[in-house]
């Protein structure tokens, strides 16, 4: 891979040794990231996959340090001349030199992208195909489907890493997607879904299993969503399904975690390393090595390999996550969290896939069945976090109210808001079905990267609920 | 700026394009260059340089149309790359509506691409130096004893402003500021567009912007963070000096902060929060939503919909501002148009397909530069607001949340003030407003005018009157 990876960017061992020199000029530490993405998409609509195409971008980025200070200049084309005038760029950060983690070279880590049909080959009209017969199954599903707004995505992404330990890492990225919009009409009411699934492997996803899963998924429960109103709101108690509302972790948690964040001093939980946080017996994790999933990285983009990170062991804050930035800070090793958006951007400690481990406090209909007055909620959207404050949100698509231990009117299209914290500090049960939701979860934290999330169903003791 | 060699490489392209079996083409031709300092605490932190170029090809052939790019910008990738291009348009279904606009609706005024007069020729003056000294000049942390050194580090002054321990914890000092972020940055876009039936035009526009971040620790422990920024097109507009200090305040306004009780409030929304609450209704507007289904405004056009104190025009020909632009994506030439007028809705976005699709005339294919005109009268601003509705809560930040679009029904994370007699009495966060935007517009007490020349979308400081807040 090394020697296809140095031939795919024109690029020599001694020609990249010589540009991290010039890089060194104006740090103690310089390291180059060649990157080659080709992503395609077909797009189906109005009953036709009518749309699609390929875009192609390629470049390298040089980045110094010297000690916590960055420069970081990159180039679209990887001649020699400009590379040079990146790393020259780059090195004007000059500073005094400090701390950078250094780690020894570890062995070659498995490929967590397993790849039975390769990208390279793979038969477009096979995968327009496959979108019309998702539309087609979903359509038989439910009388009431109004538009089927369906996109399935590929990209390869081919990367070269190099840094002044001479360390030279490769790896290649497969990522496929799906996206579904249906829009079901019911007299004069409309609702709207959306399912999605991503994994890092090929073409050999888009089975008929996936197309009975998406079609089962955009399609249950509509009943109650049409029928769906906003509850009166407040703070409640809240019990959230297993699977997505591992985006609870994610906004709450995880990026209060972020090493860069609590460097500076920013995150609430600068100063509460190695305190309780949670209720002994709560594990939390940030996980880079789950085969084929979507937050999953084999080296992350500082050619550190992917690791298993618990950030919290029985209660207990335990770890950040570090890129080799702020592992040199607290004098750690990383954690296999410098991820970028692209050769563009410099890495930053960010999130993989992060979850809960499963709990003993029995089954979801436990949870619900200890809740007097609440809301249960199973679909979820987008989430937000103030890193300072650790308030945070998330949206709720679909959910229940619990009234007397029991599932009663369903909700929909409200906010959830609470503080990262005290949350966790107030989970008050962990059962035991732990899932990772394979959705195309995309974090968005100064630059978009690729990650996943999960929880086994939880019971919080009380977040404010938007409504009425 | 793109070269004479680059427009001829795209202008070879299309020529390639229409040789190789296209039926009709069109190519935008984009180049940028940024650099950028960011500090941390008064000192240079990261300093970075982009330049970016890239080539969309919108392809037309046998009926069908996909879209392509690419970065690598020599002959030989290029046509090889169209070359493929066109197969893969071929194996696509047919799609009669997919075609160029009229040419007559294309713009034929921007020749050179600085008729807008949003391209500051100081831009190639600033120097590395000058981009460093900006950005620490803006810092608020300048000029205080004990504030971070050159090398980044940060350590105790005599009188213990800041300190920071091995274990990487910061604790505030007597300003009590833990953090301070800031970036400035400058930036070239350029960009050029041709197509087969003859159209060619440029846009070229400069950017100087400065964002801060402060993380701010009371007595308790607790920490707040609050931002604020600036942007001009011309070097010689652009001060960023204020915004430490605003970012600062803010963040202090916020010390203490808890949840109001629940229930039904005026609201005010600042101006730097207010845009949350107008795109919802851009986008619902768009030809692209209302086709499939999936806008709560369909159906609307003409008709009166929200509270007759709403007028949002698009006004992208505003010659000197930023955000104006003579043409659209698709190189239609824009006009300034209202497209909501004392609530009635006056124009949809609609792109060639989405006209041929909907059978309706197009128009562009997006608000490029939305202004929220003022109401009742001009010269209200967020604290005249506060007066005119008495008790309430202002918003001044938006916490996540989402809308159905398909309903208009939202629900939105805030946190503010509490105000009584126009007078803000106590921070709130940690709350939520829930509703749905036909309603809330509807409800509409009045339009400030203090909308912010530095954004690109001018929504001034909004009041609504029986907004429902949760927490």
């Amino acid at each position: 891979m090394k020697k296809d990876s140095l031939e795919t960017f024109g690029i020599t061992l001694p020609e990249l040794r010589s540009i991290v020199a010039e890089g060194l000029k104006g740090g103690n530490w310089c390291d180059l990231y060649f990157e080659q993405t080709v992503y395609n998409d077909l797009l189906l609509r109005d009953g036709a996959v009518a749309s699609g195409g390929f875009h192609f971008d390629y470049g390298c980025g040089v980045r110094v340090l010297a000690g916590e200070k960055t420069g970081y200049a990159y180039s679209e084309s990887t001649d020699l001349p400009s590379l040079y005038a990146a790393a020259r760029a780059a090195a004007s950060i000059s500073g005094t030199p400090g701390a950078v983690c250094v780690t020894p070279p570890s062995p070659v880590p498995a490929s967590l992208y397993p790849m039975a049909q390769d990208w390279a080959e793979v038969d477009k009209k096979a995968l327009a195909a496959w979108l019309e017969k998702l539309e087609q199954a979903i359509r038989a599903r439910e009388s009431r489907t109004l538009k089927v707004i369906a996109m399935l995505s590929w990209s390869t992404d081919e990367v070269l890493m190099f840094n002044s330990l001479d360390q030279l890492t490769s790896d290649f990225r497969p990522l496929g997607n799906v996206t579904v919009t249906c829009i079901f009409a019911d007299g004069g009411k409309t609702e709207q879904r959306n399912v999605s699934r991503s994994y890092r492997c090929g073409s050999e996803m888009f089975d008929d299993t996936l197309i009975a899963e998406l079609a089962e998924e955009a399609v249950c429960g509509l009943d109650d969503s049409f029928a769906a109103r906003r509850p009166k709101g407040g703070k409640m108690p809240v019990v959230m399904a297993a699977g997505a509302s591992g985006i609870l972790l994610h906004e709450a948690m995880g990026h209060a975690f972020e090493a860069d964040f609590n460097r500076k001093g920013q995150s609430v939980f600068s100063d509460r390393m190695g305190r309780r946080i949670c209720p002994a017996g709560i594990n939390i994790i940030d996980d880079g090595t789950i085969p084929s999933c979507r937050g999953s990285i084999r080296y992350d983009d500082e050619g550190v390999p992917g690791q298993k990170t618990y950030m919290v062991r029985d209660g207990v804050l335990t770890s950040y996550l570090h890129d080799r930035i702020s592992a040199g800070f607290y004098g750690v090793e990383p954690t296999g969290n410098g991820r970028r958006e692209s050769f563009r951007y410099n890495p930053i400690p960010r999130m993989r896939t992060t979850y809960m481990e499963n709990g003993s406090d029995g089954t979801l209909q436990d949870l619900i069945a200890s809740v007097r007055k609440g809301i249960y909620v199973d679909k979820f959207a987008n989430g937000e976090v103030k890193i300072g404050e650790g308030d945070f949100t998330f949206y709720v698509n679909r959910g229940y109210l619990i009234e007397n231990g029991r599932l009663t009117m369903p909700v929909k299209d409200i906010n959830i808001i609470g503080n990262g914290p005290r949350a966790l500090a107030d989970i008050q049960a962990v059962a035991g079905d732990l899932q990772i939701d394979n959705g195309t979860w995309t974090c968005g934290k100064e630059q978009s990267v690729a990650v996943s999330c999960g929880i086994p169903s939880v019971l919080i003791g009380g977040l404010t609920v938007g409504g009425e | 700026m793109i070269t004479t060699e680059e427009i001829r490489l795209a202008q070879e392209s299309l020529r390639f394009a229409l040789d190789s079996g296209a039926d009709a083409v069109r190519i935008t031709l984009t180049k940028s260059t940024e650099d950028i300092v960011a500090t941390l605490d008064g000192a240079v932190d990261k300093v970075t340089r982009c330049a970016d170029r890239s080539m969309n090809i919108a392809l037309f052939a046998g009926g069908r149309y996909g879209a392509f790019s690419i970065n690598k910008l020599d002959e030989a990738t290029l046509q090889d790359f169209i070359i493929r291009a066109i197969d893969t348009v071929r194996m696509l279904a047919p799609d009669s509506f997919r075609r160029l606009p009229d040419a007559a609706r294309c713009c034929k005024t921007a020749i050179n691409g600085k008729e807008m007069g949003i391209y500051d020729d100081a831009y190639a003056s600033v120097t590395p130096e000058d981009r460093i000294a900006r950005a620490l000049a803006a810092s608020v942390r300048n000029g205080i004893p004990g504030r971070a050194g050159n090398d980044g580090t940060v350590s105790a002054g005599n009188d213990g402003t800041v300190s920071a321990g091995n274990d990487g914890t910061a604790s505030a000092g007597n300003d009590g500021i833990v953090s301070e972020e800031g970036e400035y940055s400058d930036s070239e876009y350029d960009t050029y567009v041709i197509d087969s039936q003859g159209l060619e035009c440029r846009h070229s526009e400069t950017s100087f912007d400065y964002g801060v971040e402060v993380t701010i620790q009371d007595s308790k422990g607790d920490r707040y963070s609050d931002y604020w920024w600036t942007a001009s097109p011309f070097l010689s507009g652009f001060d960023a000096m204020e915004c430490g200090k605003i970012a600062v305040e803010r963040a202090r306004a916020q010390v203490g902060a808890k949840p109001a009780r629940s229930g039904k409030y005026n609201m005010v929304v600042s101006t730097e929060a207010a845009s949350k609450l107008v795109s919802p209704l851009l986008n619902a507007l768009n030809a692209y939503s209302i086709q499939q289904g999936n806008s709560f405004l369909a159906g609307t056009l003409g008709q009166k919909v929200f509270s007759e104190g709403l007028t949002i025009m698009d006004e992208p020909g505003r010659i000197g501002e930023s955000g104006s632009k003579l043409f659209d994506g698709e190189g239609v030439a824009c006009f300034n148009q209202p497209v909501i007028e004392g609530g009635v809705i006056k124009r949809y976005s609609v792109n060639t397909y989405m006209s041929g699709k909907m059978q309706i005339e197009p128009t562009v294919e997006d608000v490029l530069r939305a202004r929220v005109a003022p109401w009742p009268y001009e010269g209200l601003d967020r604290d005249k607001l506060m007066g005119i509705c008495g008790n309430g809560i202002l918003v001044t930040d938006f916490n996540g949340g989402n809308c159905n679009m398909t309903t208009g029904d939202f629900s939105y994370g805030i946190s503010g003030q509490l105000f009584r007699n126009g007078v803000a009495v106590r921070p709130v966060s940690e709350m939520l407003i829930t509703g749905n935007f036909r309603d809330l517009w509807q409800h509409l007490i009045a339009t400030g005018s203090d909308a912010r020349k530095c954004s690109t979308r001018l929504v001034p400081s909004l009041a609504f009157e029986g907004v429902d807040f949760s927490g």
